[in-house]
């Protein structure tokens, strides 16, 4: 298992990536996965105190939406626990937005500018001061750092003879990615052996891909293709790293604890 | 009441495109698919966020 | 983390991680099972729902002349070993 990785990126933005890691065991993989989802803290709100809500929601709805902002967090800088103070004063009419939101702290701020958190009529004032705590995922799912965090198998698709010439060929659904190995019946003439290619490419159908082929799916093994997205807090890269950091840390700490 | 900041079902942050979509798709008259593309809307969980959701505050403030 | 020692014998262990969930057990019991002289791992968690027992329990079973401890801290060197080099691979990528 301690083998090299090889690490290659398929698409890359700062929320948002996909990237394909060969020579992982599936425990590993999995192992990452959920620390990116329950282990990465992020800052969230959560408490709130009011000094007046005349809007149309209870204070509790507006707790919740606040909670559900989410908030840049320089890991760096802060440790599981740490509380920064947010406020916001909104007088109607007008929304209060998550970009009304005014922090104490320069490098807490809402990663996300335009969220409307309430509608206020005429007359109506929002006014509160929030503490917002770095937790996890594993807390409460406010603390999420990872959004639609998966992976799947690398695919290998292996063109086996021609399809039925008098019969409708059926779709073929595959989503992923897959790796060409059959470039020379690819329907894309720029098609290389040993490619990856998004199976979204090709409309999700490898009959559109491969027509008039009878095609077989392999997954390969100890390659997977993860996707990330996080939800504004950092960066991809960010979350991975730290994600790998904790994992390590804990066997870290085993490894010390067993020596005693 | 008011658009959830929030998709249910994966989390991803969907309140901030609601203005937007709500001027373009709803009052305007562009098709909702192609402003969601455009927003970056792409999983079909929050795309619903977007097109089932109902803003209710004009109708419950009078009851106040 | 906090360590229990249920049973120990040469070739035995038996061991609650308290604080910890599949999240690492999954990770060191792959290890484990890589590392030479493991002749069998496993851990077991039971849900919050059961009531009773709900920090997971590995067990460790080794063949004559590997002692079970030391497995465990080989294997706790090797995610951290798999880590470094996932960590330097990725950032070599971006």
């Amino acid at each position: 298992m301690a083998e090299d990785f090889e690490v290659e990126f398929i698409e890359r933005e700062d929320r948002k990536a996909r990237f394909l890691v060969r020579g992982m065991t599936p425990a590993v993989a999995n192992g990452i996965r959920r620390a990116m989802v329950a282990d990465v803290p992020t800052f969230s709100v959560d408490t709130v105190r009011f000094v007046e809500n005349s809007s149309v929601m209870f204070d509790e709805m507006i707790g919740l939406r606040l909670g559900l902002v989410p908030l840049t967090t320089p890991l760096d800088d802060f440790e599981e626990g740490d509380v920064v103070t947010l406020a916001l004063d909104v007088e109607g009419p007008a929304t209060a937005y998550s970009g009304d939101i005014e922090s104490s702290d320069e490098l807490v701020q809402p990663a996300e500018l335009n969220v409307p958190i309430i509608e206020l009529k005429e007359g109506q004032r929002l006014q509160l001061e929030a503490d917002a705590v770095l937790g996890s995922g594993k807390a409460h799912a406010k603390h999420q750092g990872g959004v639609a965090v998966g992976y799947r198998h690398l695919h290998r698709v292996e063109v086996v003879g021609d399809a039925n010439e008098f019969e409708e060929q059926e779709p073929n659904i595959l989503r992923g990615v897959i790796e060409e190995a059959a470039a020379e019946h690819a329907a894309d003439e720029s098609a290389e052996d040993g490619a990856l290619v998004p199976t979204s490419e090709f409309d999700n159908d490898l009959t559109k891909r491969y027509p008039g082929k009878d095609v077989e799916v392999h997954d390969v093994p100890g390659a997977f293709v993860f996707h990330v997205e996080t939800d504004g807090s950092f960066t991809v890269e960010e979350l991975v790293r730290r994600a790998v950091e904790s994992i390590s840390d804990r066997a870290a700490e085993l490894e010390e604890k067993v020596a005693i | 009441m008011m658009i959830p900041v929030r998709c249910f079902t994966c989390g991803n942050v969907v309140g901030e495109h609601w203005d937007e979509f709500k001027s373009r798709a709803r009052e305007g008259d562009e098709d909702p698919a192609a402003v969601l593309d455009e927003l970056g809307v792409e999983r079909h969980c929050c795309r619903r966020m977007m097109v089932a959701h109902k803003d209710l505050v004009d109708v419950v403030a009078p009851y106040q | 983390m906090e360590l229990r020692v249920i049973d120990k014998t040469d070739e035995e262990l038996r061991l609650e991680i308290a604080g910890e969930d599949h999240t690492f057990m999954n990770v060191i019991k792959g290890a484990l099972l890589e590392t030479s002289g493991v002749a069998a791992a496993t851990y077991d968690v039971n849900p919050e729902q059961s009531g009773g027992q709900t920090d997971p329990i590995l067990s460790v079973k080794t063949e004559p002349g590997t002692d079970p401890l030391d497995a465990l801290a080989d294997a706790s060197r090797r995610v951290q070993d798999l880590s470094t080099n996932f960590t330097s691979a990725f950032e070599a990528a971006l």
